[in-house]
């Protein structure tokens, strides 16, 4: 690839562009923005199908010894619901945000590898499809999100359910650890002159903190998915008890990939928050430092702790003092991290906009997740709440009170960058408020029913436990919900019509991103900024408010002070999603092992798809110099 | 930035807090609270959340109220207004490390000493096997066996009160897990792994219990009962248990036990295929031990009250009652239909229902 020349002083138009029109042009997009599109715009009808599944779940626990689900299809729903609201709601909305938002933050034109990026997109869709498409091919997955040894076993679970879990699940693993690996060179490599680690926004610190997470954990996930898939069709015996082979492994390859999951599916948000609050306060983040280095100790401890989700399992007393004691340190840097939020909106001058005040939900609701969180890190009060209703309040209270409380504050936040509109304010605030109330209403009577003896994971319960009243009322909080999500869905669709024009700045936020126009250009920006401070923008314009804290006022930072290299961006490809959907097709063949024409073909198939992709992936780079050239 | 009119956020919370205190304290009744304990380890297990909670609720009101107050009082500024640009305070900072570090140390040490409570296994407690199935819960007591053999029961697990009683877990397919909420926090009942939980009923009671970790489409109706008797009666229930049962009384619902009797241990009925009634030659393991089924508190495994109506339904429709269950998935509807008549159902409910153990039971918690 030749090094562009030196190119100084204002670029004026965007370079004529060779990207189709229409959809043509999103199927081979490599720009990050778009692409950060695709991910929310599929994670959010992921997270609506996953409310679906929530809301039959409700209605048939809304009354005692109810009949409206089979168990099976009710056990099928569970376990579906958990993993769709983690692996393809929540995760990918925090890697689409990361995708639109990181790069334009660090002064960026793009991601690192932007065709990687592309592919990792289309396994993630690929991936939950082929997920969903269990429902038409004998029935959805029934053991659970965590699918425990040996009910995954073929003898117990017969039906292709767990085999589509396993692989649609290894193809979003493979686009999670393709994105960590990005989003990890992106910020260490293509940060703008002077923006040093330690000048970084915090969304893009806690974005590269679970990049690491990501690339450490899922292995542990990925291994335990081929081992069972080893199990259920090539005769291993890994988790097979009755012939020399361990349920208890499954644990724990499933844990320490699921606890430091939780990090992935928080971090990311908690970096939300620690942008919008500071806006919405007009002051900078309190102890930016403490903020930043608490997001690293709680990536490192997340590791220490997988296995406080197996108090139960009998690992023995001392196991379980060690992972109590790991589990409750973490309580630390998850207080401080609350307590600098709160620091910051004290004695700011507040704007309690839509974003501001999910921000603020956020810090509420999750400060009760984590309360629970303490009782069930203790072993012997967890042997009474796991398994238990307890543990679904708990984990309703950090995963919906906080990421997607959150995921809504950053939505609104960032949502005129993306459109170049406002939500609309009035809508937003009516829906908050519908939120929060429906939420609590919906979750807060699970600890009840929870300490009061009701499990988890069952599709029907007798009358004259107690349970029934707290049963209806979760119930009726789960359709306001539901309205409150269609009153969102609402306030998009007017508001990507007719919203109010939003301009380039329209919170007077403090980072890059918000120095160019609504949306970006593709290019993201005309000049690379020079950077001095944590707040580029903010000092541009306060230049008499400006610096973070030291004394030396900063020199203005959106003046270019170095030789300006010339745009240099990919040009449009197929190829990593015909690469996406030749490793789907391969995965088809291997689930259909047993029916050995089928598989072959579908495997044959594949891998020359994949071959194709690739051999077209590797000329791909030798086109992009054209387009840098304009 | 005034705080004069009342914020209805404020009052929200002290309505969620009187709600919560009073939902609390009404369920400490209920047939499976966790607070309303009768044995030992449960109770220790309540000792210790009693403690945390109030940590909790403090924390809890402190930083609610911390971040409510901020929200309230700083939320009127006027436009445009340039508050300090503070941008931290390492003291303040170090402060609130260390505070809540201090919290997590009390709860640590709580936690350790119910800990080491919690797992003492003295050697005089009384042995029982518990073995999860999908979806029953199996009992055997090595130690009150009957010529070597264990005295073997389901679905009713009796121990002695006052006398710590230690439990070994074993699955016998699947993963299941053993909570009597009363009495013990829950373990885990894995193949090809032992688990012990030891605890001591304080009181004579009939307790709810449940199969706790998802173990397949019965999941939900997998119960049992523990019957804790005072240890007379309960030296008396094994006296009876350890002699083979015999049919006792004339049959209920007009049903003949002599013949029903003879039907179950028809070869060509099935029921032998799986069950034990000892004594009779009956020696089938894969499904319950029907010993003294009589006086059975409920039938599959925790989902109905025993009756001999009940019983009845159950064998005729136990499909519907028990969706997957596996004594219907191998006998088959139609198989029940075409080869047991309404009268043979009847003397075969005739026959279970007339082996009975006599105990006085004690009320159920
Ligand atoms: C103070 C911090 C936290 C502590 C001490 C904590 C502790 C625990 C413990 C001990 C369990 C196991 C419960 C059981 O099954 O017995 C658990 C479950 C869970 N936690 Fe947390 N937690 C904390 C924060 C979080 C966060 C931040 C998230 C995610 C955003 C989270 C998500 C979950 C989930 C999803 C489960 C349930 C897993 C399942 O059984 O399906 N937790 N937590
Ligand atoms: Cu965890
Ligand atoms: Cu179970």
């Amino acid at each position: 690839m030749a090094i562009a020349q030196g190119h100084v002083g204002h670029v004026s138009a965007p370079p004529a562009t060779t990207v189709p029109a229409g959809l043509a042009g999103w199927l081979s997009t490599v720009d990050h923005k778009r692409i950060g599109i695709i991910y929310m715009l599929a994670a959010f009808v992921f997270f609506i199908i996953g409310g679906i599944e929530a809301l039959l779940m409700r209605v048939q626990l809304g009354t005692p010894e109810n009949t409206f689900l089979t168990p099976d299809f009710y056990n099928q729903l569970f376990t579906m619901h958990g993993t769709t609201m983690i692996f393809l709601a929540v995760m990918p909305m925090n890697v689409g945000l990361g995708n639109y938002v990181v790069p334009l933050m660090i002064g960026a034109r793009d991601m690192a590898f932007p065709r990687l990026n592309a592919m990792s997109v289309w396994l993630f869709i690929l991936g939950g499809l082929m997920l969903y498409f269990s429902f038409f091919a004998g029935g959805a997955p029934n053991v659970g999100w965590f699918a425990y040894a040996p009910l995954t076993q073929k003898p117990y679970s017969p039906t292709f359910g767990v085999d589509y879990w396993i692989l649609g699940l290894l193809l979003t693993g493979v686009a999670s650890i393709a994105g960590a690996l990005n989003f990890i060179v992106t910020i260490l490599n293509m940060r703008a002159p002077g923006l040093s680690l330690n000048r970084m926004p915090l969304f893009v610190w806690m974005q590269l903190i679970v990049g690491f997470i990501l690339v450490f954990a899922f292995p542990a996930l990925t291994v335990a998915q081929i081992e069972l898939l080893f199990d259920r069709h090539f005769g291993t015996r890994f988790f097979v008890p009755s012939q020399g082979g361990d349920a208890v492994l499954w644990q724990h390859l499933f844990w320490f990939f699921g606890h430091p999951e939780v990090y992935i599916l928080i971090l990311p948000v908690m970096g939300i928050v620690s942008e919008t609050l500071p806006t919405f306060s007009r002051k900078p983040i309190f102890g930016y430092a403490f903020v930043a280095f608490s997001g690293v100790a709680i990536g490192f401890l997340g590791f220490l702790v997988w296995a406080h989700h197996m108090f139960g399992v009998g690992l023995g007393p001392l196991a379980n003092a060690f992972f109590a004691g790991a589990s409750f340190l973490i309580a630390v840097p998850t207080g401080v991290k609350i307590f600098n939020w709160i620091a910051t909106m004290y004695d700011g001058a507040l704007s309690l906009t839509t974003s501001m005040l999910y921000s603020i939900g956020f810090i509420a609701m999750f400060i009760i997740g984590g309360l629970s969180g303490i009782t069930l890190a203790s072993p012997p009060v967890d042997l009474q709440q796991t398994d238990s209703y307890y543990v679904v309040a708990h984990l309703h209270y950090v995963l919906f009170g906080g990421s997607i409380l959150g995921l809504f504050a950053g939505v609104f936040y960032w949502f005129p960058k993306v459109t170049g509109r406002m939500l609309d304010e009035r809508l937003g605030k009516v829906q908050f408020w519908l939120m929060m109330i429906s939420f609590n209403v919906t979750f807060f009577p699970m600890h009840i029913i929870g300490t009061d003896g009701m499990p988890r994971r069952i599709y029907t319960y007798e009358s004259g436990m107690g349970w029934d009243l707290w049963n209806l009322v979760a119930t009726v909080g789960a359709f306001l919900m539901a309205a409150s999500v269609l009153l969102f869905l609402w306030n998009l669709m007017v508001s990507l019509r007719r919203g109010a024009p939003a301009g380039n700045d329209p919170w007077d936020a403090a980072t890059l991103e918000w120095s160019v126009s609504s949306p970006p250009p593709p290019h993201n920006f005309d000049q690379i900024p020079v950077v001095h401070s944590r707040r580029p923008l903010w000092d541009h314009k306060y230049p008499e408010h400006a610096g973070d804290g030291h004394g030396a006022s900063a020199p203005d930072p959106l003046v270019a002070g170095f030789e300006q290299p010339a745009i240099h961006l990919p040009s449009p490809t197929y190829h990593p999603l015909i690469l996406g959907v030749g490793l789907t097709t391969l995965f088809f063949g291997i689930l259909y092992s047993s029916i050995p024409p089928l598989s072959i073909s579908l495997a044959v198939v594949g891998l020359a798809l994949v071959a194709f992709a690739i051999v077209g992936w590797v000329r791909d780079s030798h086109k992009d110099s054209p387009y840098a050239a304009h | 930035m005034g705080t004069r009119h009342r914020p209805p956020v404020r009052r929200l919370l002290y309505a969620v807090l009187a709600f919560g205190a009073l939902a609390l304290a009404g369920c400490s009744t209920l047939p499976a609270s966790t607070l309303d304990t009768y044995g030992d380890h449960a109770r220790r297990i309540h000792e210790l959340l009693v403690p945390i909670a109030w940590m909790a609720l403090a924390v809890f009101l402190v930083v609610e109220g911390a971040l409510i107050y901020t929200v309230l009082r700083y939320r009127r500024r006027a436009a445009g207004t340039m508050p300090r640009q503070v941008h931290g305070n390492t003291n303040v900072e170090i402060m609130w490390t260390i505070a809540p570090a201090l919290i997590v140390v009390v709860v640590s040490v709580l936690t350790f000493r119910t800990q080491a409570a919690n797992s003492q296994m003295p050697a005089d407690a009384l042995k029982i096997h518990a073995i999860g199935h999908q979806w029953w819960f199996e009992f055997r007591y090595p130690e009150q066996g009957i010529d070597g053999a264990d005295l073997v029961t389901a679905s009713d697990m009796y121990i002695p009160v006052g006398r710590p009683v230690t439990v070994q877990l074993e699955a016998a397919d699947v993963m299941h897990n053993f909570w009597v909420p009363k009495l013990a926090g829950k373990t885990y009942m894995i193949p090809g792994k032992t688990n012990y939980l030891t605890f001591t009923a304080e009181q004579p009671g009939i307790y709810r219990a449940v199969c706790a970790e998802f173990c397949g489409e019965a999941h939900a109706l997998m119960r049992f009962r523990v019957i804790a008797l005072e240890p007379a009666e309960y030296d008396s229930w094994v006296a009876q248990h350890r002699v083979a049962p015999v049919i006792g009384g004339g049959g209920v619902l007009g049903g003949d036990p002599n013949r029903g009797k003879e039907l179950f241990l028809n070869a060509r009925k099935l029921c032998i295929t799986c069950h034990v009634i000892e004594g009779t030659g009956a020696k089938g393991i894969i499904g319950p031990n029907l010993s003294y089924y009589g006086s059975r508190q409920t039938i599959a495994a925790g989902i109905m009250p025993y009756s001999p109506e009940n019983l009845e339904r159950w064998l005729k429709h136990g499909y519907e009652i028990k969706p997957g269950n596996l004594m219907s998935r191998v006998l088959t509807r139609d198989w029940i239909a075409a080869n047991l008549t309404d009268q043979d159902i009847k003397d075969l409910v005739a026959y279970l229902d007339s082996m009975k153990v006599n105990v006085a039971l004690p009320p159920a918690r």
